[in-house]
């Protein structure tokens, strides 16, 4: 049985008190006013691999939406975190650069990446039907495509 | 600029200085971002020198030695750890536009090193791309990698290692005492193998296995006019403190104990130092390839 106000999708755990960036595979969380939490979901864990390094841009970087927040890397591949809001990082997860894994084993909770000033932007998916919906069509892509395994 | 359709460019920069031996393929990759065709490149440092993967921490460079000795240190932009390079070894880069990789980095990398394991077997390695996605013959790495997404260019980057200086690859780290040192040694001795094969043989063989698995035409290249600029404005980046210094990492919490000095010579085997340095024979630990 799952936790409470998550939702199994496609042997992935979804949590649904949060909105679902599509094309970065990230989550966003209102977490105070003008304040979003970002970090990321689980098929952009999965198509990650393990974490080896992340990094993220300084504290006071004006983000722009579809433009890396920081860069992770996984089996000695370097690759950008896209950040789905614009405005000003407030805050990165410190926690992270004693423990990468961190993101893998609790995306929802400790694993958080950023936190920005922004407001949600549109575009987000939001709600257990959107979400599910959305996630499954992906998954089902990624593993018609050999992306993921089945 | 246009991507000339069916076209793998490839490219000899051949013996080029240690910033150049950076810098040509990086600009390289931009410039496949920005839609110039897949390529292929090829460059052999001019004199040795030391690069830091992205996020490779400055302080695991021994920078003293490398003053005295005259070696440059350098940070490039794709994965994998602090690495020593000469004029023995062949570095070779595959760029491509991301859109032409899978999303998976993991599959990514498997695809993208295939066609190296190729050209190694084609010229008598029996190498083999192990679980953890190193190019082996046996349990020994037989060559270096590293990858990474520049802008929206996909590069995977390998060497041929004709002879290997295990002595100075390890020197050039900074390490916990004697002790770590001399472990970190007997490891690499161990794990990573030189093949000393005829360069151009090979050069000419992932050329081929690179063309056959894309399913491009090599075709001959030079660097664009932008590429060109690119490299020079690279050239700043590259030399510059704030670069070298490498990107902001989250930091451990104040008064969170720091974790011993390990070298990861290749995947699954580490040196590691101990909190008491010099004890004998439980310095360090180990694991062979696979484990931990």
């Amino acid at each position: 049985m799952g936790q409470p106000g998550r939702v199994s999708v496609a042997g992935f755990e979804l949590a649904l008190d949060r909105s679902y960036h599509p094309g970065t595979h990230t989550w966003v969380l209102a977490f105070g006013p003008g304040r979003v939490r970002v970090g990321m979901d689980p098929l952009g864990i999965e198509t990650s691999g393990t974490l080896a390094q992340l990094s993220f841009v300084p504290v006071g970087t004006e983000l722009t939406a579809g433009l890396p927040f920081g860069q992770l890397e996984a089996a000695k591949f370097v690759g950008p975190l896209v950040s789905p809001v614009p405005g000003p990082v407030l805050a990165v997860n410190e926690a992270l650069g004693r423990d990468p894994g961190l993101a893998e084993r609790d995306p929802y909770g400790a694993g958080w990446m950023i936190e920005a000033g922004a407001e949600l932007p549109p575009g987000l998916l939001s709600g257990p039907a959107e979400i599910s919906e959305w996630f499954a069509a992906e998954v089902a892509d990624y593993r018609a495509n050999g992306v993921i395994a089945e | 600029m246009a991507a000339e359709a069916g076209a793998l460019r490839v490219m000899d920069f051949g013996p080029s200085s240690a910033l150049r031996s950076q810098t040509l393929w990086h600009a390289v990759a931009y410039g496949v971002s920005a839609g110039a065709p897949a390529t292929l490149s090829f460059t052999r440092p001019a004199a040795p020198y030391v690069c830091l993967g992205y996020h490779g921490a400055l302080d695991e460079v021994d920078l003293d030695y490398c003053r005295v000795e005259g070696l440059p240190v350098l940070r490039r932009m794709v994965g994998g750890g602090t690495v020593y390079l000469d004029e023995d070894q062949l570095f070779f880069q595959i760029s491509l536009p991301v859109q032409a990789v899978p999303a998976a980095r993991w599959q990514a990398l498997r695809n993208l090193l295939g066609p190296a394991v190729t050209a190694f077997r084609a010229v008598g390695v029996p190498a083999e791309l192990d679980a953890d996605l190193e190019i082996c013959v046996g349990d020994r790495k037989v060559c270096g990698h590293g990858a990474g997404q520049i802008d929206n260019a996909v590069v995977v980057c390998g060497n041929l290692i004709e002879r290997f200086d295990h002595e100075r690859a390890a020197r050039v780290l900074a390490l916990a005492g004697p002790a770590h040192r001399e472990q970190t040694l007997h490891l690499m001795r161990r794990f990573v193998a030189a093949t000393p094969v005829d360069a151009a043989r090979f050069q000419a063989a992932l050329v081929h296995a690179y063309a056959e698995a894309l399913g491009l035409r090599p075709v001959p290249g030079a660097l664009s006019p932008d590429e060109a600029r690119t490299v020079v404005e690279l050239d700043a980046r590259f030399t510059s403190e704030a670069w070298l210094a490498g990107p902001v990492r989250p930091q451990p919490a104040a008064g969170s104990e720091r974790p011993p000095r390990r070298v990861k010579v290749r995947a699954g085997v580490w040196s590691v130092a101990s909190e008491d340095e010099g004890a004998p024979n439980a310095a360090f630990t180990s694991a062979g390839p696979g484990g931990l």
